[in-house]
C-alpha cells in the first residue's frame, strides 16, 4: 500500500485519435451486430466480444488474462464503410472549409496577411493569453480569411460553405458529402493550422471526419442480467448495434453497386446513428428512443451536467465508512464530541496497525467478535476485519474470533470498532461554509440518533424537526492528525465571514443565563448546588449572608466559569439606546461590566454569549485559546440550564394575555385607522387627494394606506406592549435574544396588520376585487389585506385568506432562493477556488497571475480580525497602560466622545430597524426555519 | 504576463523545458529573452550552444516579422524607461500619525495605515511619554503578525464561501426602497447576483448627484441642475391636442411647469425643429383665448392621417431637455446639504454639468463606472456595492473577502464576470473548465488545440484523485530516516 508521500501526475495532455491509432489500440475489430449467441455465449468480432474486457465474474479477458475488476477493458473498433461527420466538431470543420482554399487547401491569406497574423500571435503570447483569448485569436484569423473569394496562391475562386444543421455541408448550395469534406480537410497543410487554433500534432483536420469509430471497452457498458435471465443492454450498446447494422448495410449495398440514391439514404442514416451516438441532445434531430420511448443517454449525456460523470463521479465520490442518521440534542455532551449509536459504532471501523504496545490490546478485541454485547452494560468494541502482512482481509466472525485473536502478530492491521475520543467528520448538507463539517471526538451511546450540543447548531444550520446529518470516519493518522488540528469545532468558534462566533449559546442558555444574572438574584444554597452540580467547579464563592441565611447572587455564579483576569464591557441585548448611558446604574441592567474575571454589573444575554453576538464568547476565543472557549461554552451552557431549571421557565398563549381595557384602546384605534383610510380613498375618488411629487395618483394612495396601515400595527403593538412586562416569559425571550421579537409579541397580542405581496397591498383574486366578500373596486383597509385581529384573537375568514396570500409569497420566496443562491455560490467558488495565498503574502491563481499584492490590503485573517479590524486597540492600550490607570481614563474618555465609537453604535441601531422591516411585510408568517 | 504563460510560449518556440526554466529566472518576458545576448543567457547557466540555440529559435521569429526587427534595430539605445508615478489620493498624514509611523520605522516595525490612523485619534491630546506609545506599538506590532492569514491558505474559497453562505438568508425581494422613497432599487440577492455577472447595465440604473459643496447648500442651484439632467419629454410639460379638422397638431404648455423646469417656449420650438419629422413645421402663435399663452402649432404639410400621426408621435416623444437615461431626479436634504438621486444613469454626461462635484458623484452602475472611471473605480465600485448590498440585509461579511472577488474581477484590467464566459471560462485547466459547465465542448476544442492540462488546481486534482495544492497539500515534509551505523556498515 502506498502512504504519505506518493506519485503525481504532472499534466495531461489532449489530443484527437487519429484513425491509425483507433486501429491499433483496438483490441478487436467489430463487425457483427449481434451480441450474444444462442447458448448465451459472446459472439466473436461481436460487440460483446471477450477480448473487450469481462464484465462476468469468474471469466478472464482474452486479451490480457485478467479477471472482474483487474482488466480495465480494451477497446475495439468499427470501420465504418463511408467517412462520417464527427457532430461535436462541425464547428471547426465550417471554420476549417470556410478559410482554406478548396484545391490546394492552403489557407486563404496572402503571406503579408499571414505574417501579420502571426505577429498578432506572438504578441498573445507575449502577453500571455488565456483560452477565450486564444479561441477569439483563432476566430478572427479564420473570419479574416474566409473574406478572400479567390485563393491567393492558385487563383481558385472559393465557393461559400454554409451549414446545414447539424452536419450537413453546403458549397453554394450544393451538398457535400463528408468524403469531399474529408478530402479537402486533408490537403490543408500542417504550417497553416496553427494560426486557426489547431494543433497538428493533437490533430490533424481530416481525422474531425471519422473513417474508424472506437469502441469502448464492456467495461464501460455493462450488460445486466434481469431477475428473468433476460440481458439488458446498456445504451451505449444499443447504439453501437445500430451503427453496426447500418454499417453493413451501407457497405453491402455499395458492393453490390445499388443506386446512388439508396446508398446516400444509407449513408445518411449512418450519419445520424454516429451523431447521436455521440450526442443524443444534438439540435435538429430527433434523439433516439429506447423501445420504451426514453430517449437514450449518450456519451455526451454520460459527460454532461449535475448527474454526469464530471460533478457526479469525479468532483465528488461516494465513500465508505461513512453514516447518516437523524440528529437530536444532547446538552450533557460537550460541544466537541458527537454522539454515536451502538448500531452505527459497530459498523464504523478505524484501521490500527498492530503493533508492541497494543497487540495485547488489540487482541481482546478481536477476541470479542464482531458484535459483541455489553460488558455491564457499556459498550465495547469488536472487530470486523483483520488485515494480515501479506493483505489478505479476514473476516472476524463469532466462530473464528478467538482464532483470529491469536494469530494476531505484530505487523497485522485491526479494523476495530468506532469507541470514544476517536475522531470524525460531522456534516450536514447544504455544506455552504467550512463550519458545515468540522471534526468532532465520539461518544459512543444507546438508542439510534446522532446526538450533539446545541451550541453547534448555528453553524450547521441544524434543528430536530427531522433533519439528518451524515459521519464519517477517518482512516489514516495523516488524516487525524488533520482534522485535529484544523478541523475540530473549537477551531471554528471564530467565523471567518466576519470574525465574529458562530458557535455559541442559543435559545434556553440564553433565557438561563438571563435569568441568572437579571438584577443580580440571590440563590439559597440548595439552589446554588443544583445550578452547579454539572458545572466544572472546586469550591463555592464567598455567600452573602442575609438574615444568616447564606445566599449566592447571580452575578458570583456566572463569575465561576469565566476565565481568570477577564476584562470587558458593553452593552447587553436587552439595552433600549438611551440618549445618555447610566451605565452601572443602568435601570436595565442592560451595561454589562466585567473586571478580573468578576461579572459586576449588567445582564448576560444574546450579546455577551449567543452565537454571531456573543462578545465574552469573541473575546476569551481570541485572548484564552479555542479550547478555553470550548470549556467556557460547556460550563455557561450547563450553568445556564442549571439555572432555567431551579427558576423553571414556561410560555403559552396567556403570556399574550392583555387587559380588556388594552384590548379596547387597540380596537378603538385600528378602527380609527380604518376610518382615515376610507378617508384617503374617498380624497382620491373626489381627486382631492394631493398628489406625491414623482408618483401617480394611485401610489399616491397606496404609500399614504400603508403608512397609515403600517403605524396602527405599530401602535397596537405598542398598547399590548405596555402591558407585558419583564416578568413575562415570552417578553424575556424576545429581549434577552433566545427566541422571538417584540414584533412576533406584538402580532400575537395586538395586530397582525398589512398582508403584502411583492410589497404591495393584496390586489389579486377576482376582477377588481381580492374576493367576492367586497365591492367591485374596493380600495378600503379590510378589502386589500389588513387584519385587524391578532394571531390570539383569531382571524376572520376573509382575514385568514388574505394571512394565507402573504405567507405563500414567503414560501415561494424561500425555494426561489436557495436555487439562486446555491448557483451563485457554486459559480463562487469555481472562479475562486484556485487562488491561495503564496508564501510572499501575494494572493495569485494557478497560472500564478497575482490578484493581490496583499491579501486584503493588510494580510490580516478576517477569522483572526477583530471584527474586521487588524488589532484590538483598546486592548492592547489596557494592557500596556494596566498599572496607569488616571491615563486609560482619559483614553476611555475619548473613545466614548471619539468619531469611530459613535459611528458603530449608530450602525447597530441602524441595524435593528432595518431587520424588523422585512418581517412587517412578510406578515409574520412562519418565516422561522 | 504570468511566468507559467511565458514557460508555455517557449516551448511553443521549440526551447527545452529546463533551458525554459533557467532562462525564466532571468528574464519575464519573450521579447526580453529574444533582446538578450548570448553572453547574459550564459551568466544564467546556460552553455554557449544552449544560448546560441535560444538565440536562433527565437530570433527567427523575430526575423519573420521584419518590421518589427527593423524598427528594434533603429532604435535601441534611447530605452527610454517609463518612470511610473504613484498617485496618492489618500489625505495626507496628521502630525500624530507621522509621529507613530516615525516610531514605527524607529523600532524597525511596520503596521498597516488603518490601525496608525485609528491609534493616532486615540492617542492624539493624551499626553504619554514616548516610551509608552513605543510600548503601545510593539504590542500592536506583535499583534498584527499574530493576526496575518498563514501562507498556502486557500483565501480563494474563504471569500467564496463567506460571500454565498449568506446568500440563503438574503431577501429575494426586487424592489425596496433606500433613503428615497420614489425610486426602486434592486436589493438583497438579485442584486449580488447582478454585481458578480458584472451585468452591462444593472435592473434598476441609479445615481447619486452630489453639487459642488459650496452650493450643495442653496436649493435652486441643486433643483436646476436636476432639472437639466432629467429627461423631459414635451408630453410632461405641456398638453398636446391633435385637431383632425385642420390637420395640426396644437401644443398647450403648461406655464408652471415651464417655469419649474426653466424651460421657455422658444426653447421648445428649437427643440422640436431638431426632429427630422417636424422641422419647417413648428410654429409658435399667441393664443387668440388667452393673450398671455402662447401655443405652438405644428401643422402637417401633407393632408395625410398617417403623416398627422406621425407628428403626434413625434411631439410627443419629443425629448425637451435632460439626458439620456435619467428618468427622474428628486432632491433629498441630506444634513445640509441636498442631493440629487436619479432613476436611470448616464455617468459621463452627468459629470460633464456644471457645479456637479464630479468627486463624489456615483451611479450603481459597475460597467458605466468602469467606462468612464477605469478599472481601479470599477473595483472599488464593485467592493462598495456588494458590501453595501450585504450590510443592508444585517449580514456582515468582512470587506477583504469582498475585496477579494473584486481583485478577481477586474485582474487583467477589464470587468470579468464570475461564470462560465468570464473567470470560469478563462481557467487555465481543461478538465476544471469542463467539470463546471459546457462539459464536451471544452473537452472536444482541447483535443483540437492539443491543450495541457498542468493539474495545479483545485478541481483538476480531484479529478484525478489527488491532493489538491492548497492548505496542508501545497507542502511536502519528507522525513528519509538514517539508517543505523550497523545497517549502513553491512
Amino acid at each position: 500500500m502506498m502512504r504519505g508521500v506518493s506519485k503525481r501526475i504532472g499534466s495531461i495532455k489532449f489530443s484527437a485519435l487519429s484513425p491509425d491509432e483507433i486501429r491499433k489500440m483496438s483490441a478487436t475489430k467489430v463487425i457483427t451486430a449481434d451480441t450474444y449467441d444462442d447458448d448465451g455465449f459472446p459472439i466473436d468480432m461481436g460487440l460483446m466480444d471477450p477480448h473487450l474486457g469481462v464484465i462476468e465474474p469468474g471469466l478472464r479477458c482474452k486479451t490480457c488474462g485478467n479477471k472482474v475488476d483487474e482488466c480495465p477493458g480494451h477497446f475495439g473498433h468499427i470501420d465504418l464503410a463511408m467517412p462520417v461527420i464527427h457532430v461535436g466538431l462541425v464547428k471547426e470543420i465550417k471554420k476549417l472549409l470556410q478559410s482554406t482554399c478548396k484545391t490546394c487547401g492552403k489557407l486563404l491569406m496572402t503571406k503579408e496577411e499571414a505574417q501579420r497574423k502571426a505577429q498578432e500571435w506572438e504578441l498573445m503570447d507575449d502577453l500571455g493569453g488565456d483560452a477565450i483569448d486564444y479561441r477569439l485569436l483563432a476566430k478572427g484569423t479564420a473570419k479574416d480569411a474566409s473574406k478572400n473569394t479567390t485563393c491567393p496562391h492558385c487563383g481558385q475562386e472559393q465557393g461559400k460553405i454554409t451549414l446545414d444543421k447539424p452536419t450537413t455541408f453546403r458549397e453554394d448550395g450544393h451538398k457535400l458529402t463528408p468524403k469531399e469534406v474529408r478530402e479537402r480537410l486533408e490537403r490543408i497543410p500542417d504550417e497553416d493550422l496553427p494560426p486557426l487554433g489547431i494543433d497538428p500534432n493533437s490533430c490533424r483536420p481530416e481525422w474531425m471526419v471519422l473513417t474508424a469509430l472506437a469502441v469502448p471497452p464492456v467495461t464501460v457498458r455493462p450488460s445486466i442480467t434481469l431477475e428473468s435471465g433476460d440481458r439488458s443492454e446498456d445504451d451505449l450498446t444499443h447504439k453501437l448495434v445500430d451503427v453496426l447494422r447500418i454499417n453493413q448495410r451501407l457497405r453491402e449495398n455499395r458492393d453490390a453497386g445499388a443506386p446512388q440514391l439508396i446508398v446516400e439514404d444509407l449513408w445518411e442514416l449512418l450519419q445520424y446513428h454516429v451523431t447521436t451516438y455521440f450526442d443524443n441532445q444534438t439540435s435538429g434531430i430527433p434523439p433516439a428512443r429506447h423501445r420504451s420511448g426514453r430517449p437514450l443517454k449518450t456519451l455526451v449525456q454520460r459527460l454532461k451536467g449535475k448527474e454526469g460523470r464530471f460533478r457526479s463521479n469525479l468532483s465528488g465520490k461516494r465513500v465508505n465508512f461513512s453514516a447518516r442518521t437523524v440528529i437530536s440534542p444532547d446538552p450533557s455532551l460537550s460541544i466537541n464530541e458527537v454522539g454515536v449509536p451502538y448500531e452505527a459504532a459497530r459498523e464504523l471501523t478505524v484501521p490500527v496497525h498492530v503493533t508492541k504496545a497494543n497487540i495485547e490490546v488489540l487482541k481482546a478485541m478481536v477476541k470479542r467478535g464482531s458484535n459483541p454485547p455489553l460488558e455491564d452494560g457499556r459498550y465495547a468494541p469488536g472487530v470486523n476485519y483483520v488485515i494480515r502482512s501479506d493483505g489478505r482481509r479476514m473476516k472476524v466472525t463469532d466462530r473464528n474470533a478467538e482464532m483470529i485473536a491469536d494469530g494476531l502478530e505484530i505487523g497485522y492491521v485491526v479494523e476495530r470498532h468506532l469507541m470514544d475520543k476517536d475522531v470524525v467528520l460531522f456534516n450536514r448538507q447544504p455544506s455552504l461554509h467550512r463550519m458545515s463539517m468540522m471534526a468532532h471526538t465520539v461518544r459512543v451511546m444507546p438508542w439510534k440518533t446522532f446526538r450533539f450540543n446545541l451550541c453547534v447548531c448555528p453553524p450547521y444550520n441544524a434543528d430536530f424537526d427531522g433533519d439528518e446529518m451524515n459521519l464519517h470516519v477517518l482512516q489514516s493518522d495523516e488524516a487525524r492528525a488533520e482534522a485535529m488540528i484544523l478541523m475540530r469545532v473549537q477551531e471554528h468558534i471564530l467565523s471567518p465571514r466576519f470574525g465574529g462566533p458562530v458557535i455559541g449559546a442559543i435559545h434556553d442558555h440564553i433565557t438561563g443565563t438571563f435569568l441568572l444574572t437579571h438584577k443580580d438574584p440571590k440563590f439559597d444554597k440548595q439552589e446554588t448546588l443544583s445550578i452547579l452540580s454539572k458545572v466544572k467547579h472546586d469550591h463555592l464563592p464567598e455567600p452573602v449572608v442575609v438574615d444568616g441565611k447564606e445566599y449566592w447572587t447571580g452575578h458570583q455564579l456566572f463569575s465561576m466559569v469565566l476565565p481568570k483576569g477577564f476584562h470587558s464591557t458593553f452593552k447587553a441585548s436587552i439595552c433600549r439606546n438611551c440618549a445618555v448611558c447610566k451605565k452601572e446604574e443602568c435601570d436595565l441592567d442592560a451595561y454589562v461590566k466585567i473586571r478580573e474575571g468578576k461579572l459586576i454589573t449588567g445582564t448576560i444575554d444574546e450579546k455577551a454569549i449567543g452565537s454571531f453576538k456573543g462578545k465574552i464568547l469573541d473575546k476569551i476565543t481570541r485572548d484564552y485559546g479555542a479550547d478555553a472557549a470550548r470549556e467556557f461554552l460547556d460550563n455557561v451552557t450547563k450553568l445556564a440550564i442549571g439555572a432555567i431549571m431551579v427558576r423553571g421557565f414556561t410560555t403559552g398563549i396567556d403570556d399574550e394575555d392583555i387587559p380588556e381595557e388594552a384590548t379596547r384602546q387597540i380596537n378603538e384605534m385600528l378602527k380609527d385607522s380604518v376610518r382615515k383610510v376610507s378617508e384617503y380613498v374617498q380624497a382620491y375618488r373626489d381627486g382631492t387627494l394631493e398628489q406625491r411629487p414623482g408618483r401617480s395618483l394611485e401610489e399616491t394612495l397606496e404609500v399614504e394606506v400603508m403608512k397609515t396601515l403600517g403605524s396602527a400595527r405599530d401602535e397596537a403593538g405598542q398598547i399590548a406592549g405596555r402591558h407585558l412586562g419583564m416578568e413575562n416569559s415570552a417578553v424575556i425571550m424576545a429581549r434577552s435574544g433566545a427566541r422571538g421579537s417584540m414584533l412576533n409579541l406584538s402580532q400575537m397580542a395586538g395586530c397582525i396588520g398589512q398582508q403584502a405581496v411583492r410589497g404591495e397591498r393584496l390586489s389579486r383574486g377576482y376582477w377588481n376585487r381580492t374576493l367576492p366578500h367586497f365591492k367591485k373596486g374596493d380600495l378600503g383597509a379590510q378589502a386589500k389585506g389588513f387584519v385587524q385581529n391578532s394571531y390570539k384573537s383569531g382571524l376572520t375568514p376573509t382575514e385568514f385568506f388574505f394571512h394565507s396570500m402573504g405567507g405563500r409569497e414567503g414560501l415561494v420566496d424561500t425555494a426561489v432562493r436557495t436555487s439562486r443562491s446555491g448557483y451563485m455560490q457554486r459559480r463562487l467558488i469555481n472562479a475562486l477556488e484556485d487562488l491561495k495565498l503564496k508564501q510572499d503574502g501575494t494572493v495569485r491563481n494557478t497560472a500564478d497571475m497575482i490578484v493581490q499584492l496583499q491579501y486584503g490590503e493588510d494580510g490580516v485573517d478576517p477569522c483572526r480580525s477583530v471584527q474586521g479590524d487588524a488589532v484590538d486597540i483598546d486592548d492592547i492600550l489596557a494592557e500596556v497602560l494596566g498599572d496607569d490607570a488616571e491615563a486609560l481614563a482619559r483614553l476611555e474618555e475619548k473613545k466614548v466622545a471619539g468619531y469611530a465609537t459613535m459611528e458603530k453604535d449608530l450602525m447597530e441601531t441602524i441595524e435593528e430597524e432595518e431587520v424588523e422591516e422585512p418581517e412587517y411585510d412578510a406578515g409574520g408568517g412562519g418565516g422561522e426555519d | 504576463m504570468a511566468r507559467k504563460d511565458t514557460f508555455k510560449a517557449l516551448l511553443r518556440r521549440g526551447i527545452d523545458e529546463a533551458t525554459a526554466d533557467k532562462l525564466l529566472q532571468g528574464y519575464s518576458s519573450i521579447t526580453d529573452i529574444a533582446a538578450a545576448s548570448a553572453a547574459d543567457m550564459v551568466a544564467l547557466g546556460l552553455t554557449e550552444a544552449q544560448a546560441a540555440e535560444v538565440s536562433k529559435l527565437l530570433g527567427k521569429a523575430k526575423k519573420e516579422g521584419v518590421k518589427k526587427a527593423e524598427k528594434k534595430e533603429a532604435a535601441p539605445e534611447p530605452v527610454k524607461k517609463t518612470e511610473f508615478q504613484r498617485v496618492v489620493k489618500a489625505r495626507p498624514l496628521l502630525p500624530m500619525e507621522e509621529k507613530l509611523n516615525k516610531l514605527l520605522s524607529d523600532i524597525g516595525k511596520f503596521l498597516p495605515r488603518r490601525v496608525v490612523v485609528s491609534l493616532a485619534e486615540r492617542l492624539d491630546g493624551v499626553d504619554l511619554s514616548e516610551s509608552k506609545i513605543k510600548e503601545i506599538l510593539l504590542k500592536a506590532a506583535e499583534k498584527y503578525e499574530l493576526h496575518k492569514m498563514d501562507a498556502n491558505e486557500s483565501a480563494g474559497i474563504l471569500a467564496a464561501q463567506s460571500i454565498g453562505e449568506p446568500g440563503t438568508q438574503m431577501t429575494m425581494r426586487t424592489f425596496h426602497y433606500a433613503g428615497v422613497a420614489e425610486i426602486n432599487v434592486t436589493l438583497g440577492l438579485p442584486r449580488l447576483i447582478e454585481i458578480v455577472d458584472a451585468r452591462r447595465v444593472p435592473s434598476t440604473p441609479m445615481m447619486t448627484v452630489y453639487i459642488e459643496p459650496e452650493l450643495a447648500g442653496d436649493v435652486d442651484v441643486v433643483r436646476k441642475v436636476a432639472s437639466r439632467i432629467e429627461k423631459t419629454t414635451l408630453l410632461d410639460i405641456a398638453d398636446i391636442e391633435t385637431d383632425i379638422a385642420n390637420m395640426k397638431v396644437i401644443v398647450h404648455p403648461d406655464r408652471s411647469k415651464l417655469e419649474q423646469k426653466g424651460i421657455t417656449e422658444e426653447q421648445i420650438v428649437e427643440r422640436l425643429n431638431k426632429d427630422r419629422r417636424l422641422r419647417g413645421q413648428v410654429a409658435l402663435v399667441q393664443d387668440e383665448e388667452d393673450k398671455d399663452r402662447r401655443l405652438i402649432i405644428i401643422s402637417s404639410e401633407e393632408a395625410s392621417f398617417k403623416k398627422l400621426q406621425g407628428i403626434v408621435q413625434a411631439t410627443r416623444d419629443a425629448v425637451i431637455q435632460g439626458l439620456d437615461g435619467i428618468e427622474r431626479a428628486i432632491l433629498r436634504n441630506q444634513g445640509g446639504e441636498y442631493v440629487i438621486y436619479t432613476a436611470g444613469s448616464n455617468l459621463r454626461e452627468v459629470l460633464a454639468e456644471e457645479h456637479v462635484d464630479r468627486k463624489r458623484t456615483t451611479t450603481n452602475s459597475i460597467q458605466e463606472i468602469y467606462d468612464v472611471l477605469g478599472v481601479e473605480a470599477a473595483r472599488n465600485s464593485i467592493i462598495h456595492e456588494a458590501s453595501r448590498t450585504l450590510g443592508e440585509q444585517g449580514l456582515t461579511v468582512d470587506i477583504r473577502h469582498i475585496m477579494l472577488v473584486a481583485d478577481l474581477m477586474t485582474n487583467d484590467g477589464d470587468v470579468k464576470a464570475i461564470g462560465r464566459h468570464g473567470i470560469s471560462g478563462r481557467k487555465s485547466s481543461v478538465l476544471a473548465r469542463a467539470a463546471f459547465e459546457i462539459t464536451a465542448t471544452h473537452l472536444l476544442h482541447a483535443a483540437l488545440t492539443g491543450e495541457t492540462d498542468d493539474l495545479d488546481g483545485v478541481a483538476e486534482n480531484i479529478i484525478v484523485g489527488q491532493p489538491v495544492t492548497l492548505g496542508t497539500g501545497a507542502v511536502n515534509l519528507v522525513y528519509v530516516p538514517k539508517k543505523r551505523p550497523k545497517e549502513a556498515s553491512e
